[in-house]
């Protein structure tokens, strides 16, 4: 057994365990233990890779750190194959992190059919475990299409009042633009069969298919359609604040933690090798939606009052910057942009399980019944000022880190775009501010006095400030890892490095 | 004067007899057994299934012709029976108490099953138009009257005579198609010798010929705009009858169809894939356009049931390896998911099918979770839904369209799966995320229903999961077709 | 023999549309007897005289029977009120669909460039040779149509059986 066969370990191990969680449903605090043990020994685990010391070495599926290739789909030359890099490994962390996470904010909250719940969060772990490693195109978008499945549940039973309508929301526009992503699959896979006489899903042998740019303009135009929905790029947005408002709060941590980052890792790594001339070709609009979105997010964040629509809007806004760093395209602003993919994972999703927790307290999430909240909750307070501006990216924490990565990388060959893109951002700060200008501070509307929170809540809070005082305090290891990953995409794409230039 | 009466080899209809032997054996056994001890009609049903599946797997690998060329022994039929039998047997499992509720546990029910299952082999099996036309008619006899089996109930009565007159008539398309076909062929009807004999100088009547076939097979498929009948016979006839005729009539019609047109008309592809690609787009969107409106379960897996031909029809476009795979895949795959639909559907129905309102199944997640869980996993596998088997046959049947160059045909096929989502996953919300409006009451699971779920629900994921057997299986048949 | 067809045609034709047209079906049925008879006629041109004579014999003779004793039975003094729910719309929809797949059916077959015909051989549609048929190439065939006929048996008793056990 080699440690190649730790990836397959990594997937079964969570869906396996989704099964074991929901056969513990019959009593739910065992069920809770059962789910957090799991997760933390799916997290364990994937730490455990960082200390590997993997090189990376080439293989029939490409270069990666680990790989590991099956047959599957006999005679549709579909085969399971996963592959890790340093990218992925970051974000299979980030996953079994944001999973133990989830599984703690749930803890008092969840009440109704626990191991149902608790299954479907093991489950779409496995499944996103599968989709960040998955080199096969069929194999992924089988990924891609199953973590459907537990999201719609997991909106949808345990959301809140409008959530059945937001819940099918989310299916019917993330299914209906992945279904287009589908037909163009087949047709790559059909010109490739025709051309080489071998049909294959690979994505490193169906990345050499010689292209005529109209056909690869209309192929990455449907990946581009199926990734912008998941992303969400203004305007195929809308679904993600109804998905949000009306999701629980573990339902909204892994919406923005997880699967938003799907869409965007699905983009990179998929489009972008598949369809280089077609990608250098649509510079121009990546720049575009992913400025429209800076600003459409920040004006339509600032005329919130629901505190977790905001949050939700500000999301867009994020990813808005990091579309924007893919039309950059070079070592920094895609660096940066990576970074920011996990970033964004965390400081986000702690600013759902704060504004989930006042929820919990406040039975509202509108700013009028806030405000003078530091008065009654000051350790709350301090823990929401904190994520609020590592999310605004105040220097010293991880957003700045990223966000500076990409301005930077961006000063350098489009200054233009660059000064548009540091406007988008100062966006971000004022509504950001205002955010916690209009919850914290100011004068307290409420007569009856607010529980601060308990050491389960510190316990969560304070595992999730530490990566981001780690990572705006000590970026390097992190970023190593990314531009040793690019180097070796940009050395086993040649046509990619060619058309957009390293 | 002598008769040379051509050999034969009786066990290469092995199944047939063995079925046949069986059905006649209920009939027998019921009538000589005391009254209203019932339990043998069912039991023998499935035996005579089991040692049909039996002889079935004991051909598995022949090819040839027997009975003067009049019928097939071929993997592409053989593996056609073992979805028939599969069907059956099924059926038969979901019948036992929801007959029972309705005091119809007739011995008669399950001979006439067993005679349609022999009707359906004839079909997948024939190597003559008159097999094809006969097997036909023995599968349509029995299931006219199985639809009218509740003679006391209208809706049943409706069903039964709607279907007859309707099948009656399109029986009488088809086989003024094979008489067409019988005068451009220079009068043979054999599937083999037609390719060589239709010539040019009779291309008109054959078109004609083809055109009426496609009139009488489109019926039996439920394609647009042959498929009026569909909503009202599906409701009207007894559930376990319902999951029988979506499953195995148009099991054995698409056998025949693609038997016939694959391998009786290559050199006129050009001209029947025109027509069926219309077809194709017709059926699938007004199947799941109109399902979106139905309230009545039974009326909405009827629509269901029309997409589905809509789909199984672009396998037929696509007319190549891939797309006969698929075909044969898809058919499977539906024999299983559909049926273990109908079974959800019959138990949550109860005595006498009172709760067929698709607003009963509201709460069903809270009540009876095991159940719920079973008829999400066939929504999700109708409306094709990875990881089960209806994304598989789905894949396969798109990868196959694509393949032959039908990009558009593709995309309008995705997009219909995307409005299907709406009206499958719809049940799911109910049944999840909805409140019952009363309370549901108690559930009689009984243990044949109860295994069918169970055993239907394993398939679906299995097959969805590990289609690489079923695929290679199905390949392995196609080769009989020269021309794809 | 042209002449002759042409008249059994004609009279197939017109009494067709007089079985379809009558009001009171007793009439219908009586047409449906001289149709089967000008039916039979032209068999008997074409050389199938086995198929002719199963005509007349099952067909009008047995079937019709059958036909008219139900008719009988069911006692319909008055002849049915003309069916309400036809819209004009759908009157006039469906003759033009009639009047164009006939139109389509006759130019297909009028595309046909027929070979020379050839005198049928002798003994061809004779009871002889059908029965030699019958139990060599198409004895399979004839075997399963016991099996459609007891399908048909079964399905009978099932609906018409006065009480079910």
């Amino acid at each position: 057994m080699t440690a190649d066969s730790l990836l397959l370990v990594l997937v079964f191990f969570p869906l396996a365990g989704s099964l074991l969680a929901l056969g513990a449903g019959y009593q739910p605090r065992l069920c809770r233990w059962v789910s957090l043990i799991l997760s933390l020994m799916q997290m364990a685990l994937i730490s455990l890779l960082f200390f590997l010391d993997l090189q990376p070495h080439s293989g029939p599926t490409g270069t990666w750190l680990l790989a590991v290739d099956y047959p599957w789909l006999e005679g549709i030359g579909a085969r399971f194959s996963l592959g890790l890099d340093g990218l992925s490994l970051l974000l299979l962390w980030l996953t079994a992190f944001l999973t133990v996470i989830s599984v703690l904010i749930s803890w008092t909250a969840i009440n109704l059919k626990v191991g149902l719940f608790h299954f479907f969060l093991l489950f779409l772990e496995g499944c996103l475990m599968g989709l960040f490693m998955a080199t096969d195109l069929l194999l992924f978008y089988l990924f891609w299409e199953i973590q459907l499945i537990p999201m719609f549940f997991l909106l949808g039973i345990w959301g809140h009042a409008r959530r059945i309508y937001a819940a099918v929301k989310f299916v019917l526009f993330t299914f209906g633009g992945s279904l287009f992503m589908l037909i163009a699959l087949l047709v790559l896979y059909v010109l490739h069969g025709h051309q080489t006489g071998e049909y294959t899903f690979s994505l490193y042998q169906l990345s050499q298919t010689p292209l005529s740019p109209t056909v690869e303009g209309w192929l990455y135009a449907a990946f581009l359609l199926a990734f912008a929905v998941k992303i969400p790029l203004v305007p195929l947005h809308t679904w993600l604040p109804d998905a949000h408002t009306e999701a629980p709060t573990a339902g909204s941590v892994d919406l923005a933690g997880l699967l938003l980052k799907t869409g965007f890792y699905a983009f990179f790594r998929f489009a972008f090798p598949l369809f280089p001339g077609a990608a250098q070709a649509s510079i121009p609009l990546l720049l575009a939606l992913g400025l429209v979105g800076m600003f459409y997010a920040a004006w339509i964040a600032l005329a919130q009052t629901d505190i977790k629509r905001l949050v939700a809007y500000s999301s867009i806004g994020h990813m808005g910057l990091m579309v924007l760093a893919l039309g950059i395209w070079n070592l920094m602003a895609l660096s940066g942009s990576l970074l920011q993919l996990f970033n964004h994972g965390i400081s986000t999703s702690a600013l759902f399980v704060m504004v989930g927790m006042l929820d919990e307290r406040l039975g509202s999430r509108n700013f009028q019944d806030m405000g003078g909240l530091w008065q009654q909750m000051p350790v709350f307070s301090a823990f929401f000022l904190f994520f609020a501006l590592s999310s605004m990216g105040l220097p010293g924490l991880n957003n700045f880190v990223g966000e500076i990565l990409i301005l930077l990388g961006a000063f350098q060959i489009r200054p233009l775009i660059a000064v548009l893109a540091f406007v988008g951002v100062l966006l971000t700060v004022i509504y950001i501010l205002r955010m916690v200008q209009d919850s914290l501070f100011g004068e307290s509307r409420r007569v009856q006095p607010l529980r601060d929170v308990t050491p389960r809540e510190v316990l969560i809070l304070a595992v999730m400030a530490l990566p981001v005082l780690y990572i705006g305090l000590h970026p390097g290891p992190v970023l190593r890892l990314f531009e040793s990953s690019l180097q070796v995409m940009w050395g086993q794409f040649p046509m990619l490095a060619r058309s957009l230039g390293g | 004067m002598t008769l040379n009466i051509p050999s034969f080899n009786l066990a290469s209809i092995g199944p047939w007899i063995t079925l046949s032997i069986f059905a006649i054996a209920i009939l027998l056994a019921d009538a000589l057994s005391p009254k209203g001890n019932r339990t043998a009609a069912p039991l023998l049903a499935l035996a005579g299934l089991a040692v049909a599946g039996f002889q079935t797997i004991s051909l598995w690998g022949k090819n040839g012709l027997d009975f003067a060329r009049m019928v097939y022994v071929d993997n592409f039929s053989l593996f056609f029976y073992m979805v028939f039998i599969l069907g059956t047997a099924l059926t038969v499992l979901i019948s036992l108490q929801y007959l029972k509720d309705y005091g119809k546990n007739l011995a008669e029910y399950y001979a006439l099953l067993l005679f349609a299952t022999v009707g359906m082999m004839l079909m997948a099996a024939g190597a003559h138009l008159i097999m094809i036309f006969l097997g036909l008619e023995v599968m349509s006899i029995a299931v006219y009257v199985l639809a009218g089996l509740f003679r006391e109930d209208a809706r049943s009565n409706e069903a039964a005579l709607k279907y007859l007159v309707l099948g009656a008539f399109a029986s009488a398309f088809l086989l003024f198609g094979m008489a067409m076909l019988y005068g451009a062929a220079g009068g043979t009807l054999f599937l083999n010798d037609l390719p060589g004999r239709l010539t040019a100088g009779f291309k008109p009547l054959t078109l004609l010929a083809i055109a009426l076939l496609v009139v009488g097979f489109g019926f039996k498929v439920a394609s647009v705009p042959f498929h009026m009948w569909t909503p009202d016979v599906y409701e009207g006839a007894p559930t376990s009858v319902t999951a029988f005729m979506a499953v195995g009539v148009k099991t054995a019609a698409f056998a025949a169809f693609a038997r016939v047109f694959f391998l009786a008309f290559p050199t006129l592809m050009p001209d029947w894939t025109m027509v069926l690609w219309v077809l194709a787009v017709a059926t699938m969107t007004l199947g799941n356009v109109v399902a979106i409106a139905q309230t009545n379960i039974k009326r909405m897996l009827a629509y269901s049931s029309i997409a589905h031909a809509g789909y199984l029809l672009v396998a037929l476009v696509a007319a190549n390896q891939l797309g006969a795979v698929s075909l044969m895949y898809y058919l499977l795959a539906y024999t299983l998911m559909n049926l273990g639909a109908f079974g959800v559907v019959i138990l949550v129905g109860r005595k006498k099918d009172s709760y067929l309102s698709i607003y009963d199944y509201a709460g069903l997640g809270a009540q009876h979770p095991a159940l719920a869980a079973a008829m999400a996993l066939f929504m999700f596998a109708l409306a094709g839904i990875p990881p089960t088997a209806g994304f598989v046959g789905k894949f396969y049947i798109f990868s196959a369209a694509v393949k032959a160059g039908y990009i558009w045909l593709a995309i309008i096929g995705v997009m219909n799966s995307v409005v299907s989502v709406y009206y499958y996953l719809r049940i799911t919300v109910l049944m999840y995320m909805k409140p019952a409006e009363a309370d549901l009451g108690p559930i009689n699971f009984a243990p044949a229903v109860t295994a069918t779920l169970l055993l239907t629900a394993a398939g679906v994921v299995l097959i969805g999961v590990f289609p690489g057997f079923l695929y290679n299986l199905a390949l392995n048949s196609v080769k009989i077709f020269p021309g794809l | 023999m042209q002449i002759i067809f042409f008249i059994l045609a004609g009279v197939a034709l017109v009494t067709g549309g007089l079985v379809v047209f009558q009001r009171h079906p007793l009439r219908s049925a009586l047409w449906l007897i001289v149709n089967f008879f000008a039916v039979a006629g032209i068999y008997l041109l074409a050389h199938a005289e086995f198929i002719a004579a199963i005509q007349v014999i099952v067909y009008a003779g047995a079937i019709m029977v059958l036909f008219l004793f139900v008719i009988m039975l069911l006692n319909l003094r008055e002849p049915e009120a003309e069916a309400k729910f036809m819209h004009l719309g759908q009157k006039v929809g469906g003759i033009i669909l009639a009047v164009f797949t006939v139109l389509l059916l006759i130019y297909g077959v009028m595309q046909v460039v027929l070979p020379p015909g050839k005198a049928a051989p002798p003994g061809l549609g004779n009871t002889e040779s059908i029965a030699r048929l019958l139990f060599t190439d198409y004895l399979l065939p004839f075997e399963v149509t016991s099996v459609l006929l007891l399908v048909a048996i079964v399905g009978a008793v099932v609906l018409a059986k006065s009480k079910l056990k």
